[in-house]
């Protein structure tokens, strides 16, 4: 044989198995087809790319027709596409490819649940299966993630204010995005115990969803609907003072609620003294508020978590609100930038108090100084999102909101020589938040979904003040400027995942890092006229910057048929000043179903809170100020057990819960004295503090109806919070000062006609603690009776123990009445709403008078809020 | 529609502004007549005690505080002598006076007591003197200047006030504030609130010498002559003083709780504390 001929045996031979073995799983191809069988796809696969399929027809059924164009593709990207909604799986034996069925028992569809009209996802959504007695709640971003058994066809998704719907799955793992349409204008308002699904088939327990349109219901506090008085007629929820915005849960104080918007913090929650809420409720989504049993995800404070979620803006259409109250004015508008897409909602509101005192009431002072007051709050929220991909969505939001107060007084009268004289002085003081959020949501695949996301947060007071006089006998001209400000800041990245890697578990876990930066209690002053330095120097608080990491993981877990658990723990690290606090929080919930459907429940949580803030006895003030934990004051901690039963009707019309709770408080402060309202020397406030502890523990009962033209609640609370401090009350136990042994309320709605509907809520609330004296005595001022302007001593009156009274019983009856006329694009509410309807009048605060004009010294009460109608006009479109 | 405005916003005012306070029938309980004991000691002075008897709280005049001129009161230095005391009537009030004065570096306890009421019983030391010096003031201004030097890592304490002098002797208290401009202190121009005393402690200038810069409410046009008086104060006195402001400043304050005024006399009330008063008396220039 020739060499050529050696040659070319040489390369057949060669080539024989690389002919035979010529192809693999990167190969690409292209394959054309309409409406042929998978079996003939097989075919041309093997006619073009000598690919022999081997497989049994008994057990693969290749008659599904499809239509295919893939041009240059993967080869095994393409064999997934072609085979997996027949569930046959495939692999490859030497040179054949066999296709086998798959033995899979279940699948998994994974997805979103929107509103069908404007695209908004629906957070708590029920998937559930009635023959399996299976389902799953979307989470906060909409998504859900259901593993089944392989034959379950269908579904029922269901959403509070939205008609369930029957939903066939389609075959094999999928994505799927599920539309529900909302029943006409939400004439239901409901409040759950958990989410819309049964409570018995929750294991979450302490937890209450608020949505939107209960706010929207109740009635008004001068024209304006408040998310936080809707949550304070919560059982377990006490609101202070009489007419304040406060949040005291389960005997906890204000700071220690964790308060989220769109997942970021938000450290002062009111607007006007407390009086409104930081937020417009007419761009919340739902609001979850958590009493106790705190999944492990949440940490940080001790006594609640309150998780807003806005809405997103609607995908399809635009949409738009307008009202005009007694006090406020909003509007918030939202629509599509790209149709299903990108969409975006803006809204903002400002208050005009001042708008009427300057046009219709003229301030002047005793002196006659004319003066300019300007006095109002306003927020605004934006928030984009885009859909880059069915597994990819980005939101951006922002929020800032602020309370602005300015006196400009300037003198009219002529300089008089004997004294000193005002020429003009202006006073401004604003506090606000301003809350940014960049998040990702992303599925990773049928049973991962995960949210990253960017978060910053800040809260900051300020005050400034200019004074100018002149004292024109030494010829004097003052000119002088200080200001004050204060501020803290966290800003972090954080990534949760969402993993249901079976029916028995939902796992989520997640970190986080975040850093803060305290800056309390900078000031600064100026003498423009002066060329003296200050001798002293204005001692600003201490400026800290403290990071904080956090771990966590938990599962839903399925043990048995009745019993269930969440199992979670959150782990944490702050590092401030060079010392590290570091915890671990074990987070445990129970369910066990008992006959008739009904569900015990227990759960038992530990908390970390690594910055307290200064405030007065639990009372908050714009001037509060948060700070960090020290080596000598550590971080506050928590331990609560609650345990109670729950229960949802058949036909979803009744909740009903019942739950009892025990909880105690380590390392909480309070202050020995009051501090002002300003407090620039703040650098030894460790001083200043008492370190002591807590306890609270009592019951809560609430019936709800959730269905129908009647909807509302009844709820009671009977309940205990005390505190100890060293140094305080002689270190002995005393009561919270909103410490109410027992709250009454009742919430009801009422569709009336097709435009009206009515809604009134009643509320009673046993007295709070109170201090008063003990006794009077004369003081003294002077060492001698020969010293200059000696004389007797002020009266002094002596306080015993801390709060030896309790104030008398409140009770208030607020109602509200909506007319809407609906329009073909658009549609206009009046509201008319009384507060305190029998204008009884509850108390607001205590003090001994000393009335001089009866020459008497008694006790009197303040009262704030008497009978107040209110009046809004809203349109709609 | 201005009209309708007004209106509207006139009936929400009314009710915003109606905000009532009412008289409440509540009986503040009373927790017994007990002994009231005061008096602030100085070195090198008379000891002088008042013996009062407590009240209830709804009293409103303020002479029903009973002298308790029967009182058997006691003082013991912690030298070991006995100080015996006198009742005596100065300015139309009665004082128990030690027949001896006070002495710079001891202690005293005294103790009071009365039929039918428990004793009581107090003691404190006394402070060093301040040293203050150099008390200025111009014709017409407001501003008054004083230097003193504070004792470093000790912990002082000090009153300040104003006192117009004429023929020598102080006459009037006046209104005055540490002055902003040379005080840096933002709380008395937000204020802008003048009192007759000032009470401090040194945390601000611990160690130092420093020219202190008072402001008086009004320009000083009528006197010739002033007298600044620093007091070094010990602790209890400080305490006192500084709690008793506290508590008259929060008088109605909605936002805190009632001040509970220091006392260190036992079953009973009042102050017995020891201070050091230094006067600077001046021409105003």
């Amino acid at each position: 044989m020739s060499l050529t001929g050696r040659l070319l045996t040489a390369l057949f031979l060669l080539s024989m198995p690389l002919q035979v073995l010529g192809w693999d799983w990167q190969t690409k191809v292209t394959v054309v087809v309409q409406h042929q069988s998978l079996q003939t796809v097989c075919e041309l696969l093997e006619k073009n790319y000598g690919i022999h399929f081997s497989y049994s027809r008994d057990l693969v059924n290749l008659s599904r027709k499809v239509t295919l164009t893939v041009h240059n593709k993967r080869l095994k990207t393409v064999l997934e596409e072609l085979f997996a909604p027949d569930d046959i799986k495939f692999t490859r034996v030497g040179d054949l490819l066999v296709l086998l069925p798959n033995n899979r028992t279940t699948r998994t569809i994974n997805g979103y649940v929107k509103d069908a009209a404007t695209g908004e996802r629906l957070p708590g959504a029920t998937i559930w299966s009635p023959t399996l007695k299976q389902g799953t709640v979307t989470n906060q971003y909409g998504f859900f993630s259901f593993t089944t058994t392989k034959d379950t066809s269908s579904v029922v998704v269901s959403f509070v204010g939205y008609q369930p719907q029957w939903r066939q799955f389609p075959k094999g793992d999928r994505t799927i995005e599920i539309s529900l349409e909302s029943t006409t204008h939400l004439k239901e308002v409901v409040v759950t115990g958990a989410e819309s699904n049964n409570l018995q088939n929750q294991t979450q327990m302490s937890k209450v969803n608020i949505s939107s349109a209960a706010v929207n219901k109740t009635p008004r506090l001068l024209g304006d609907a408040d998310l936080i008085r809707t949550l304070q007629a919560i059982p377990g929820v006490s609101g202070g003072m009489d007419g304040v915005s406060g949040l005291h849960v389960r005997g906890g104080s204000p700071d220690q609620n964790l308060i989220l918007l769109d997942g970021s913090p938000i450290f002062n929650f009111s607007h006007f003294f407390g009086i409104f809420s930081l937020i417009n409720p007419d761009v919340v989504k739902s609001t979850d508020l958590y009493k106790g049993a705190f999944p492990a995800r949440f940490g940080g404070r001790l006594s609640s978590v309150v998780d807003i979620t806005l809405k997103d803006g609607d995908m399809k259409n635009f949409h738009g609100d307008a009202a005009i109250g007694l006090i406020s004015t909003k509007f918030d508008l939202e629509g599509p930038i790209i149709k299903d897409k990108t969409s975006f909602i803006v809204s903002a509101r400002r208050s005009y108090p001042d708008l009427v005192y300057n046009s219709l009431l003229r301030l002047e002072d005793d002196e006659k100084n004319k003066a300019e007051l300007s006095a109002y709050f306003y927020d605004i929220n934006a928030k984009l999102n885009h859909i880059f991909s069915p597994k990819d969505r980005l939101y951006l939001s922002f929020y800032t909101g602020e309370d602005k107060m300015n006196l400009q007084l300037d003198s009219a009268s002529l300089p008089d020589t004997a004294r000193i004289n005002m020429l003009s002085s202006g006073f401004d003081v604003s506090w606000g938040n301003t809350i940014g959020a960049l998040r990702w949501n992303h599925i990773y695949g049928p049973k991962l979904f995960s949210n990253i996301s960017l978060n910053y947060s800040s809260y900051a007071f300020s005050t400034k003040i200019g004074y100018r006089y002149i004292v024109p006998a030494a010829n004097e001209l003052i000119d002088q400027v200080g200001s004050y400000r204060s501020r803290m800041e966290i800003a972090g990245i954080r990534a949760d995942f969402d993993y249901r890697p079976s029916p028995q578990h939902g796992l989520r876990f997640g970190t986080a890092v975040n850093m803060h930066d305290f800056k309390p209690s900078m000031s600064s002053f100026a003498d423009k006229t002066g060329s003296v330095t200050p001798l002293d120097t204005i001692a600003n608080g201490p400026q800290n910057t403290a990071a904080e990491m956090l771990l966590y993981v938990e599962d839903d877990w399925q043990l048995t048929p009745s019993l269930f658990v969440n199992a979670g723990l959150h782990a944490s690290g702050f590092l401030v000043s060079g010392k590290l606090y570091h915890s671990l929080q074990p987070r445990l919930g129970l369910r066990y179903m008992l006959p008739q459907q009904w569900a015990f429940k227990v759960a038992y949580t530990q908390m970390n809170q690594y910055v307290h803030l200064l405030s007065n006895y639990g009372t908050s003030l714009p001037t509060d100020i948060w700070v960090p934990a020290t080596d000598r004051v550590a971080p506050m901690s928590s331990r609560q057990i609650a345990l109670g039963i729950a229960k949802t009707t058949n036909r979803q019309v009744y909740e009903f819960t019942l739950e009892g709770y025990y909880k105690n408080m380590h390392n909480m402060i309070e202050l020995r004295d009051p501090i002002g309202f300003i407090t620039p020397d703040l650098l030894r406030w460790e001083d200043q503090v008492s370190i002591g502890r807590g306890w609270s523990y009592g019951g809560e009962a609430m019936i709800a109806r959730k269905k129908g033209k009647t909807t509302g609640w009844i709820g009671y609370t009977l309940s205990w919070s005390t505190r100890r401090f060293a140094g305080i009350n002689g270190g002995k136990i005393f009561p919270y000062k909103y410490d109410h042994r027992h709250d009454i309320e009742v919430v009801f709605n009422q569709v009336l006609g097709k435009n009206w509907d009515f809604s009134a809520s009643w509320r009673f609330t046993t007295g709070a603690p109170l201090t008063l004296p003990v006794a009077s005595y004369e003081g003294i001022e002077t060492g001698s009776p020969w010293d200059p302007v000696s004389g007797p001593g002020t009266g002094i009156d002596r306080y015993d123990s801390r709060y030896n009274y309790r104030a008398e019983n409140s009770h208030r009856l607020d109602i509200g009445i909506n007319w809407t006329k609906q329009k073909s694009k658009w549609s206009r509410t009046w509201n008319f709403s009384i507060i305190n309807v029998y204008n009884h009048k509850n108390p607001f605060y205590y003090y001994v008078k000393r009335d001089d004009e009866a020459k008497q010294r008694y006790l009197s009460k303040v009262v704030i809020l008497p009978v107040l109608p209110s009046v809004t006009y809203s349109v709609k479109f | 529609m201005k009209q309708l405005l007004f209106f509207i916003y006139t009936f929400a005012l009314v009710f915003i502004l109606s905000s009532c306070e009412k008289k409440v029938n509540i009986q503040i309980a009373y927790e017994g007549d007990k002994l009231v004991m005061n008096t602030f000691m100085q070195p090198d002075s008379l000891i002088y005690v008042r013996v009062t008897r407590s009240v209830p709280v709804s009293v409103y005049d303020e002479s029903a505080f009973k002298e308790e001129t029967a009182a058997q009161v006691s003082i013991a230095a912690s030298d070991g002598a006995t100080l015996p005391t006198t009742l005596q009537t100065i300015a139309g009030r009665k004082y128990f006076v030690s027949a001896l004065p006070a002495k710079a570096g001891l202690q005293y306890q005294i103790t009071a007591a009365s039929a039918g009421l428990e004793t009581v019983a107090a003691k404190d030391t006394l402070p060093p003197a301040p040293q203050a010096r150099e008390g200025y003031a111009q014709k017409n201004s407001t501003r008054i200047k004083f230097i003193l030097n504070d004792r470093p890592g000790l912990g002082d304490y000090y009153r300040l006030r104003v006192f117009t002098v004429e023929s020598g002797a102080p006459q009037k208290a006046l209104l005055f504030r540490l002055d902003p401009a040379f005080n840096n202190n933002l709380i008395d121009i937000i204020s802008n609130g003048n009192s007759t005393s000032l009470v401090m402690d040194d945390s601000r200038f611990d160690g130092r010498e420093l020219t202190f810069v008072l402001q008086t409410e009004a320009p000083l046009t009528q006197t010739d002559s002033l007298m600044v008086e620093v007091t070094a104060l010990t602790r209890n006195a400080w305490s006192y003083l500084r709690t008793v402001a506290l508590q008259q400043g929060n008088a109605g304050v909605i936002v805190s709780e009632p001040v509970r005024v220091f006392s260190n006399v036992k079953n009973g009330y009042g102050i017995v504390a020891g201070i050091n008063t230094k006067r600077l008396i001046f021409k105003v220039d």
